[in-house]
């Protein structure tokens, strides 16, 4: 597979293919990709499902065996095999990505952007079938590797047919997946949810919190720039989780916190410990200037969407602030509610979703303005048949991976 | 209770490094020198992974999560690789490129200081937090390393005197990087799926991830195909670095960070 050195006189659209063939191939795909967009704009709701999607796929997969074996000397075919169809390939994609991560994904009123699909790339007719072109190289070279019944293969195969798996099942299978989103609040069932395009759709089964849960870290005692907001002194260590009686330093200020209470309300001009919906943390800190040896006192407290903060100003230029406490861990405890059946308990946290008849519960988000004090917990079901697939597919390029080094490893100057 | 002072140690570091990398000067000249210098980077080396071990013990979670944080690991790694490749490939130049990217740095995170904060959001709280991010900052340090030849390589063929034999280096050094680049992806994409539900969404961290991976793909291939055609393959190597460094840093500067889920520069 080296080149020649010498240049070999070609005619355009001899075999095989250069890389002007290739890129002409690509830009023309492309360009009749963005020409029906224009005309008829692609949508992801328009993806195929079950089992139209099961069809394509398997009549492609089984149309690549066909050609490869039937008329492999065909220039087209051995195009798809070689390296400039997929270099191409790849960077024509790549081009197509990345105008996905400058222009930005969301419907918009510049006329040519939203026409020729530009912020809905993925379902673009254009990047469909330049994915599709990098899709069938992929499956030639596979096919070829495979015929080839070869043992050092192995690693070029288990990259290529886990990227074709993949992206394969990635876009052909895209159609038969759901997400719902789900608001629950404490104490009340949930039966609808709503789907990536806004629609109400109802469960598949009904979901009651019973409880929403969230655990903080405590509060921080901050040292802050007025003028700027920032954290001040950041060289050495700056942010202290408070505690009652702890004492800790900010370049020449030494604070010592006398109370800290973690729930608390302002009566007068001191803070008790309140246990209401919205109770901010208070701290009653004591900050001795080793420059001057003053001493200042007073509550600092962080406010809520309920209550103000409270800061002590050390000069003009900074205070002494808490910080609104950060989260630790957020769970709901739901109960899984089917007409006729017991129902199911169970636990939901992020990294820690719940499967359950082919759907996977996932707790997302909750009232962020409420924080801790949220009654309100969302959540999200996705089913993902092919999902098992992918699996596979990263399963090979995994170990298509391990490959890779093993071969890089041996790339040695004695070669 | 442990107290982590960053400007020291960095400011030893730094010192120790940048006497090897002037001593390793002169040993182009005086062989005698380089055993020396040798010592000096490695010294330097044992204090920064004394370092990390010390911080992640101080802030009682993997110092994974933050933007220098990173750096602080990517600045462990890279010497670490200087050591490997000039045990296989003898070439000092690229002993002296991993040592200066390292303080280099450091230099940078001396001069950005980041609150230390010991809290973890409850996204990062998972098995994959700290495979993915070793794995991405292994394959990082390895690709920089690679991303040198790009630049000795112009360097070279301008004076004429280009060798064939540093694109191997790069090849070596590619293959691997990569290797653990699709690694950093694919534990990324499993990870998605258990926190947010999906493998991949087009966030503009993978968005970037994805370009970077493109990138040493199409150099991976172009070598595969023409191992005469020097320059091209150094125009692809210095692209691909590019793109992995906008991966890296371009996107937390970027508008369009704050839509991202992950951006954790906070305080």
């Amino acid at each position: 597979m080296s080149e020649n050195q010498q240049k070999i006189q070609r005619n355009f659209w001899e075999k095989p293919w250069g890389y002007v063939e290739s890129f002409l191939i690509g830009t023309g795909l492309i360009f009749v990709g963005f020409s029906i967009e224009y005309f008829v704009p692609n949508a992801v709701e328009n993806s195929l499902v079950f089992p139209y999607n099961t069809i394509f796929l398997v009549g492609y997969i089984f149309l690549l065996f066909l050609l490869y074996k039937k008329d492999d000397s065909n220039p087209l075919i051995n195009w798809f095999t070689k390296v400039p169809a997929t270099i191409s390939s790849i960077f024509l994609l790549t081009l197509l990505v990345m105008l996905m991560g400058i222009i930005p994904q969301v419907p918009t009123k510049n006329f040519w952007v939203q026409r020729l699909g530009l912020n809905h790339m993925t379902s673009n007719w254009a990047f469909l079938c330049i994915v599709f072109q990098l899709l069938t190289c992929l499956g030639f070279v596979t096919i070829k590797r495979i015929a080839q019944f070869k043992w050092n293969n192995t690693g070029f195969i288990l990259n290529h047919l886990g990227l074709f798996l993949i992206l394969a099942i990635g876009f052909i299978g895209r159609g038969d997946m759901q997400r719902l989103r789900v608001t629950t609040n404490e104490g009340q069932l949930s039966r609808m949810g709503v789907d990536e395009n806004k629609n109400q759709v109802e469960l598949p089964f009904g979901l009651f919190l019973k409880s929403f849960t969230i655990d903080q870290y405590p509060p921080k005692l901050a040292l802050v720039n007025l003028n700027t907001g920032d954290v001040a002194n950041k060289q050495s260590e700056n942010l202290y989780l408070i505690e009652k009686g702890g004492q800790y330093t900010f370049d020449h200020l030494e604070v010592t916190v006398d109370n800290h209470l973690p729930s608390a309300g302002k009566i007068g001009s001191k803070y008790e410990a309140v246990n209401e919906e919205g109770s901010p943390p208070a701290a009653f800190i004591r900050v001795k200037n080793n420059e001057n040896d003053s001493i200042l006192k007073g509550w600092i407290s962080c406010g809520s969407y309920r209550y103000p903060y409270e800061y002590i100003k050390i000069n003009d230029a900074y205070a002494i602030v808490m910080t609104i406490p950060e989260i630790k861990r957020y769970r709901s405890e739901i109960e899984i509610v089917i007409p006729n059946e017991p129902v199911i308990n169970t636990l939901l946290e992020v990294n820690k979703p719940f499967n359950y008849r082919g759907w996977k519960i996932y707790q997302l988000d909750y009232d962020e303005k409420k924080g801790k004090w949220s009654k309100k917990s969302v959540l999200e079901l996705v089913k993902d048949p092919w999902l098992p697939f992918i699996y596979v597919g990263v399963f090979m390029m995994t170990l298509g991976a391990v490959f890779m080094f093993w071969t890089g490893n041996k790339i040695t100057n004695k070669d | 209770m442990i107290s982590i002072n960053f400007p020291f140690y960095g400011a030893v570091i730094i010192i120790l490094w940048i006497m090897g990398l002037l001593l390793l000067g002169i040993s182009y000249k005086q062989k005698s020198f380089f055993k020396v210098s040798m010592l000096l980077f490695f010294i330097g080396w044992i204090v920064i992974i004394g370092f990390v071990i010390q911080l992640w013990s101080f802030l009682d979670r993997p110092p994974m999560k933050t933007l220098g944080e990173t750096r602080l690991w990517y600045a462990a790694f890279l010497p670490l690789i200087g050591f490997l490749s000039y045990e296989r490939w003898k070439y000092k130049w690229l002993l002296a490129y991993t040592i200066t990217m390292a303080t280099l740095f450091l230099v940078i995170n001396l001069l950005n200081p980041e609150a230390y904060s010991k809290t973890l959001m409850p996204a990062l709280q998972s098995p994959w937090f700290i495979p993915h991010v070793l794995v991405y900052l292994i394959s990082y340090a390895v690709l920089t390393a690679s991303s040198v030849v790009a630049v000795k390589g112009w360097y070279d063929n301008y004076h004429k005197k280009f060798e064939i034999k540093s694109l191997k280096l790069a090849d070596n050094l590619v293959y691997i990087g990569f290797s653990f680049l699709t690694l950093g992806l694919l534990f990324g994409a499993l990870w998605a799926k258990e926190a947010w539900g999906h493998y991949w969404t087009w966030d503009p961290k993978e968005v970037w991830a994805f370009l970077t991976w493109m990138g040493y793909l199409m150099y991976i291939h172009y070598r595969h195909f023409h191992t005469q055609k020097t320059t091209q393959a150094l125009g692809i190597l210095a692209f691909a670095f590019v793109l992995l460094l906008g991966c890296w840093f371009g996107v937390n500067y970027l508008p369009v960070a704050n839509t991202s889920v992950h951006t954790y520069t906070n305080y």
